[in-house]
């Protein structure tokens, strides 16, 4: 057995270009359609992990997708937005905690999101650096969102106007970086977090201007009836909240009223969770609640069958790869004719020589497994931090 | 070919089996079983509720300093991060300790222990109303804040104290139950002393140093008129003449202040006919005693003018 195993491994290294290329070959085509399948399942775990994180998530009516997507990735637009009334609703019923959320301004290309500190409970979510929002105007940044803004605790980031075009609006509003969170691999280290109500200063519904009642700020006054002053739009308006200044920020009318993009809803049981799941089945119900791993898994569905498809392409493929490695090791068995002949005049049997060419072949193919085998294991082991890279992209 | 892939997929799932992603993070336990429950409150009289109501389950801490009026007291970010860090805060409501607003607290631990009378609450008149932009008219006005004067609202935000100290130990449910109610009486039995007092005072005037008793006087019934002296600043001239002013209508011969006048401020008050006596709030700890021992003096208080009612 030895010697027919070294008569095979002689031919397949005195022939090394004729073999890396058989090689070669096959080991792409066992591991392209293993490695799809890997990425596609590391890509399905991170979004599904994400999802299964979040019980429940609450919003207006309108694509469920953009809820989903919204809340978990702090990517896609801006859904339907609600009031943070149904976050009080929610957190009213007894059935859930309501931690909302308000998804739709950034800081150059990274996402503010409002929220409440009991969203950094909900999501275990650590600082590396500083400690969390206190004040009005203060942030804390995800590691990645740090780097990309390139500032840290002591520094600052400045809110980025909606459009460009906007140039009546709001004006941008400079926060101050408290606190720099751990790397989590989630959209979380994208983000720019905020107090729900510092996302409100940003969008200018709460602020801070000039005592209009002070003599400094009499040229911005038209007119005085009663206890009723009208200003005109010169009006001081503070775009950087400071200790000196923070008294004057305040809310118009009720924060219930104040828009937010969705509830993350966590019930405190699965009995709960169901009830408040049937509370928002009524008709005219303008809300909508789902949970995310139903959109998600919607969502996967239509990528898992986008990937059979390539992966059936892949098939075809190695089928007609196959089919010419074993055109090339026939053709080869004529060409090697003489060198078969000279094997069986020396003494080899039919069975010896036979097994020296099948021993070619079994070589060849194990060694392209084998490769395929550390190609895939090293795909897999760092599958995680390509599909992260990928997705938070 | 199949064994191939077979044998490449089980590297795939062995390597995946041992490493990868940490697992996600879940929501934190609702039934947390806390050993001492750790109490933070905006005011003085919430922290007597508490301490009172929770016993020896629970830890109370009023940070705001001595000689700052809690209702406009601004803590400092380490003091709102120590508030972040308690198991229950207990907020006034009605717009009292405006800090709130500016500070970032976990909701799921907030306690508005007035919410369960928004409809009651005293609307304070005279602020300003201006607009600017297209938002429209705006008012930076509010509540009247010091609603644990009038005892039966006092009760009411002892109730809410209690329900949310048995929600997080409810094995101590029963027992924050029974001291509801010891406090309850107590609140109540004073109740009916004020509400006495009050009745023999009918409708004398009546002037208070600051603007803080619109609940107590509005619950009492009693025709108080309210100005905005400190007790431990001496009135100045004008403040004189507003007071002279008022008597011109108003023939009040009793002045309450929230805490001890300068004496030159009473004798002052004195030949003008206006007796002192001091009708404390107590927002703020007492130096000595606790919130029911400075209640119970309020009521001696008031009992000195019905006394004294012509």
């Amino acid at each position: 057995m030895t010697d027919v195993l070294f008569l095979a491994w002689r031919y397949l290294a005195h022939n090394r270009i004729k073999t890396v290329v058989l090689v070669g070959s096959i080991m792409l085509i066992v591991y392209l359609p293993v490695a799809l399948r890997v990425l596609v399942t590391q890509s399905a775990t991170e979004l599904t992990s994400r999802a299964e994180a979040t019980p429940l998530l609450v919003g207006a009516k309108g694509s469920p997708l953009e809820l989903a997507l919204s809340s978990l990735y702090f990517s896609a637009d801006t859904p339907e937005l609600t009031t943070h009334a149904e976050a009080s609703r929610i957190a009213s019923t007894g059935y859930a905690q309501a931690i909302p959320l308000y998804v739709r301004f950034k800081a150059r290309s990274q996402p503010i999101v409002g929220t409440t500190l009991d969203y950094f409970d909900f999501r275990g979510l650590r600082f590396v650096e500083g400690r969390n929002m206190a004040m009005l105007g203060e942030c804390v940044l995800g590691s990645r969102a740090a780097k990309i803004l390139e500032a840290g605790v002591g520094g600052s980031v400045v809110s980025s106007p909606e459009s460009v075009f906007d140039i009546a609006g709001v004006y941008p509003l400079k926060m101050q970086v408290v606190g720099v969170l751990e790397p989590t691999f989630t959209a979380d280290d994208e983000a720019v977090f905020v107090d729900l109500k510092t996302a409100w200063i940003v969008q200018g519904l709460v602020h801070g201007h000039q005592d209009m009642a002070a003599p400094e700020a009499a040229p911005g006054v038209l007119a005085r009836e009663g206890d009723t002053i009208i200003a005109n739009a010169s009006v001081v308006q503070f775009t950087e909240i400071t200790p000196d200044n923070i008294d004057s920020f305040h809310f118009h009318g009720s924060v219930d009223d104040y828009p937010i993009s969705a509830v993350i809803a966590v019930p405190h049981d699965q009995k709960s969770g169901t009830i408040l799941m049937g509370r928002y089945e009524a008709p005219d119900e303008p809300m909508q609640i789902l949970k995310p791993t139903t959109v998600i898994d919607d969502l996967l569905g239509t990528i898992f069958t986008v990937q059979n498809f390539v992966v059936a392409g892949m098939l075809l493929v190695g089928v007609a790869a196959l089919a010419t490695a074993s055109l090339v090791f026939v053709l080869s068995l004529r060409l090697r004719q003489r060198e078969i002949e000279t094997m069986a005049r020396i003494g080899g049997s039919k069975m010896r020589v036979a097994g020296v060419l099948v021993a070619e072949v079994a070589v060849v193919i194990g060694m392209s497994v084998f490769l395929a085998g550390i190609l895939t294991v090293l795909t897999a082991r760092f599958a995680p931090a390509v599909v992260r890279v990928l997705l938070l992209q | 070919m199949r064994l191939a892939t077979s044998l490449s997929l089980s590297l795939v799932i062995a390597l995946l089996s041992c490493g990868g992603a940490g697992p996600e993070p879940t929501a934190p336990a609702v039934d947390e079983v806390l050993d001492r429950l750790l109490v933070y409150t905006v005011n003085y009289p919430l922290a007597y509720f508490a301490a009172r109501l929770g016993g020896d389950h629970v830890e109370v801490v009023f940070p705001a300093p001595p000689g700052e009026d809690p209702a406009f007291w601004s803590p400092d970010p380490e003091t709102i991060a120590a508030y972040q860090g308690a198991d229950v805060i207990l907020l006034n409501g009605a717009g009292y300790a405006k800090w709130v607003e500016r500070a970032t607290l976990p909701s799921s631990k907030l306690v508005d222990t007035s919410a369960g009378f928004e409809d009651r609450y005293i609307e304070l008149t005279g602020t300003v109303t201006h607009s600017h932009g297209p938002e429209g008219d705006h008012e930076h006005g509010g509540w009247a804040f010091t609603t644990w004067l009038d005892l039966n609202l006092a009760v009411e935000q002892a109730r809410s104290v209690a329900d949310s100290l048995s929600s997080k130990i409810p094995t101590a449910a029963a027992e924050i139950e029974e001291r509801f109610t010891s406090l309850e009486t107590d609140l109540m039995a004073l109740d009916a002393r004020f509400a006495a007092a009050a009745e023999t005072i009918g409708s004398e005037p009546l002037l208070f140093s600051h603007p803080v008793y619109q609940y107590f006087i509005h619950h009492y019934e009693l025709n108080g008129h309210e100005i905005h002296w400190e007790p431990d600043v001496e009135p100045d001239g004008k403040m004189w003449s507003e007071l002279a002013h008022i008597q011109d209508h108003n023939t009040a011969r009793w002045m309450l202040w929230e805490g001890d006048p300068l004496e030159t401020s009473v004798a002052s008050l004195d030949e003008r006919g206006i007796s002192s006596v001091v009708f404390s709030p107590c927002a703020n700890p007492p130096e000595e005693d606790d919130w029911m021992t400075v209640m119970t003096a309020n009521a001696e208080a008031l009992e000195t003018i019905a006394a004294t009612h012509r």
